[in-house]
């Protein structure tokens, strides 16, 4: 029964998306500058289908309809309702339905946000927005239709992976496809610029907000899911330059150049071209993003669903929309004479861009050089952590010291730098570097430097709103938050400390200045797994501090899958992190013990970083 | 005099960790180590069997006076590269060591032309 209205309103949608391209087309052909009052009509009912659409697939996963193959897949009667409803988007088919979702809402939010620009230019856009949405739902209904049903009606479904019943992986997909998805819009919207010869100044006002919002909630979407896979995932780290992160991250650098450059564009119209292909390969690595999850042409601890067919389908989607992009832009180029001056505003953008696309092909490079190696050479390689940290830290350590400077720096003009400042501002992240070092533990070379320079960020950032002159409040805290962000990871990773032992139980063991004591072990069953838990006691022998931290290894009934919880212990200062796991043919259990310091402050920074894009959309948003 | 006084600091902040020669890192080494039968960890993160005989492997390799590096020369000649998570600088990785920086000097090398050839006219 759902099956037949879900796709009758995936048929609904198409149709209403092949009419609002129809339309646009008349309407193009028309002399006056209004857009037909239909096509606003139908963008409503063409969003609102799609919801309709989407909180159906919702209702089968909450009445548990099995008839449904998606439902059946990745559902089970016990699970809980908060996990039945995440679970839609937790598969393959439901999150693709909320990627049409964003495309379409973006679409029509579009339509009627920007009036003030020209017909063509929106209309333009409206088209290959929609000849993207018709793409994408194409590909639902013919390859991955959650609506597909299946005969017989099984009784009961096979479970979603425990690993993503979870609240933070519940909010993950939405928030990080508003970041990626919604970079979808500035793609169509720079198409029709370029093919409407609607070019700078007004054409970055009119994506400007876009670009920010996208860049905020991808921000936080990549906050979650580390988060996420510091908690879950047991191994205590939040960042392992895995190929599904990495996918995650690419549109962000893509994305960060992009809203810097557009304050170029805005305030002294150059920097178009450059502009327009950074819109065009923000969406692009999004959908190679997806592609790359999706297919499973990675190995990778993210990639819960794969299958080839479905890689072609968006590769050769992929391939479509890069060919496109690549001919208009070459058709339409103009060589521009842009004018800038070497200790100016645009300069130092400039050279944000040029940092932004060093870690975008560092990344992109690492991420896909497996592949290429084993289709040439047939050799296997990975590129892991150790590959990215050597390449991208140091290159970070310069990368600050010009995040400071920039915005210092004035529009157009040789401005004048205070350079004796600048100095006084080092010597003192210096002296914070030596506080640490001499008081605490010193670390290496790239440590220090990485240390100085985020400080460095810090302090001068922070000098920055003492200034007289007007403060933009969102960039200070943005700024400020990315070298809190960094300094933090930088102390992190240098007092983490890790330990590794095997226990039993009632035995103790003293490893430096800790005692642990596995003390007992207890069965407990719960709705939809059963549970071991550990009772561990750590003794602080220095400080005579006693903690009891409680690990868990999880038995999940359906599908059945062993996972084990970490006990984490945080306050301000710093966490305990602690993971037990069994042996097999042992009575002895696997702990592995690390506290790592300052670790809130890591999300905290990132949470503030994309507070100060959110500040910036509703600064930008008075403006206009 | 306060430049001098910095750069004293500085070289301070430094020379406390040069001269110490550091013994080899286990968890390092057991980091730097695909788990093979595990999807996207390293053997530190891992429990599996595999994981446990590989560390037992390291540690025994570290008592015959094995060096960092002869530890992963012998485990990726015995499993193939796969295995390390940090990518040997060979010929066939040539180009993925070699192309972040290039682009890193062509990035450069685009602003410097762009804004030379701006400061030539004024």
């Amino acid at each position: 029964m759902l099956s037949n209205t879900g796709n009758f309103l995936l048929l609904l949608s198409i149709s209403f998306t092949s009419f609002i391209i129809y339309q646009s087309f008349i309407c193009l052909k028309e002399t006056n500058d209004v857009i037909f009052k239909s096509i606003y009509k139908i963008s409503l009912l063409q969003s609102t289908t799609i919801l309709i659409c989407f909180f159906t697939l919702i209702g089968a996963f909450i009445v548990s309809d099995f008839s449904l193959i998606n439902v059946y897949q990745n559902s089970h009667t016990l699970k809980p309702i908060f996990y039945k409803i995440s679970g839609t988007w937790g598969n393959h088919e439901g999150s693709l339905l909320l990627w049409v979702i964003i495309l379409t809402i973006f679409s029509f939010l579009f339509l009627i946000t920007n009036k003030n620009h020209p017909k063509n230019y929106r209309v333009n856009t409206l088209i290959i927005q929609n000849i993207l949405i018709l793409g994408f739902l194409f590909f639902i209904l013919f390859n991955s239709n959650p609506f597909s049903s299946i005969s017989p009606i099984p009784k009961e479904g096979l479970g979603l992976n425990p690993i993503l019943q979870d609240p933070a992986l519940a909010i993950h997909p939405p928030l990080l496809y508003v970041g990626f998805v919604g970079s979808s819009i500035y793609f169509s919207a720079a198409m029709a610029s370029v093919i409407t010869n609607y070019s700078g100044k007004s054409f970055a006002q009119s994506i400007k907000s876009w670009v920010i919002i996208s860049w905020s909630f991808q921000t936080l979407g990549i906050l979650v899911g580390s988060i996420w896979a510091y908690y879950e995932l047991g191994w205590g780290g939040f960042w392992f330059w895995d190929p599904v992160e990495n996918a995650s991250l690419l549109p962000w650098f893509a994305m960060t150049a992009l809203l810097h450059s557009l304050l170029v564009l805005e305030k002294r119209n150059i920097l178009y071209f450059w502009s327009i292909i950074l819109c065009l390969l923000t969406f692009t690595l999004s959908v190679t993003g997806t592609f790359l999850v999706r297919s499973g042409i990675l190995n990778s601890v993210h990639t819960f669903a794969n299958d080839p067919s479905r890689g072609i389908y968006i590769l050769s989607f992929l391939s479509l929309m890069i060919f496109a992009s690549v001919y208009i832009l070459f058709a339409k180029y103009k060589p521009t004479h842009d004018q800038i001056n070497s200790n100016s505003k645009e300069t130092f953008i400039l050279i944000n861009n040029w940092f932004m696309m060093f870690y975008l092909i560092t990344v992109l490079l690492g991420t896909l050089y497996p592949i290429f190696t084993d289709a040439i050479s047939n050799n296997k390689i990975s590129v892991g952590p150790p590959f990215y940290n050597s390449v991208i830290i140091p290159v970070v350590v310069v990368f600050l010291f010009f995040m400071a400077v920039g915005p210092k720096v004035k529009w157009i003009k040789n401005g004048f730098l205070n350079f004796k400042d600048l100095l006084k501002i080092i010597g003192g992240a210096i002296a914070v570097n030596f506080v640490i070092t001499y008081f605490f533990k010193s670390y290496s070379l790239i440590s220090n430097l990485i240390i100085i320079s985020s400080v460095f960020l810090i302090i001068s950032t922070f000098l920055d709103t003492f200034k007289k002159s007007k403060i933009n409040f969102a960039r200070i805290i943005s700024h400020f938050s990315f070298g809190f962000l960094i300094f933090f990871i930088g102390l992190n990773h240098n007092f983490s400390i890790e330990k590794d032992f095997n226990l039993k139980l009632g035995e103790t063991i003293k490893i430096d200045n800790y005692n642990f004591k596995l003390k007992d072990l207890k069965l407990q069953q719960y709705d939809n797994y059963k549970a071991v838990i550990g009772k561990i006691q750590i003794s602080d022998l220095s400080t005579n501090e006693k903690r009891t931290l409680n690990p868990e290894i999880r038995i999940y009934n359906n599908p059945q899958t062993l996972t084990y919880e970490a006990s984490i212990k945080t306050n301000f200062f710093r966490d305990y992190y602690l993971t037990m796991s069994n042996i097999d043919r042992s009575d002895y259990y696997n702990i592995k013990f690390q506290k790592k310091p300052l670790m809130i402050w890591i999300w905290i920074s990132v949470v503030m970083l994309s507070f100060g894009g959110f500040l910036s959309f509703i600064r930008n948003a008075k403006n206009n | 005099m306060k430049i001098k006084i910095f750069l004293i600091i500085f070289f301070i902040n430094f020379n406390l960790n040069l001269g110490s020669i550091e013994p080899i890192d286990e968890s390092k080494i057991h980091k730097n180590l695909r788990c093979l039968v595990c999807q996207g960890q390293s053997i530190a993160d891992s429990n599996s069997e595999f994981a446990l005989t590989l560390k037992m492997v390291v540690k025994d390799l570290i008592k015959n006076g094995k060096s960092e590096d002869e530890i992963y020369d012998f485990l990726s000649e015995k499993y193939g590269d796969w295995i390390l998570y940090n990518p040997k600088l060979n010929v066939g990785n040539l180009l993925l060591w070699s192309l972040p920086y290039l682009a890193l000097v062509l990035g450069g090398a685009i602003i410097v032309s762009l804004v030379r050839k701006q400061s030539k006219k004024t």
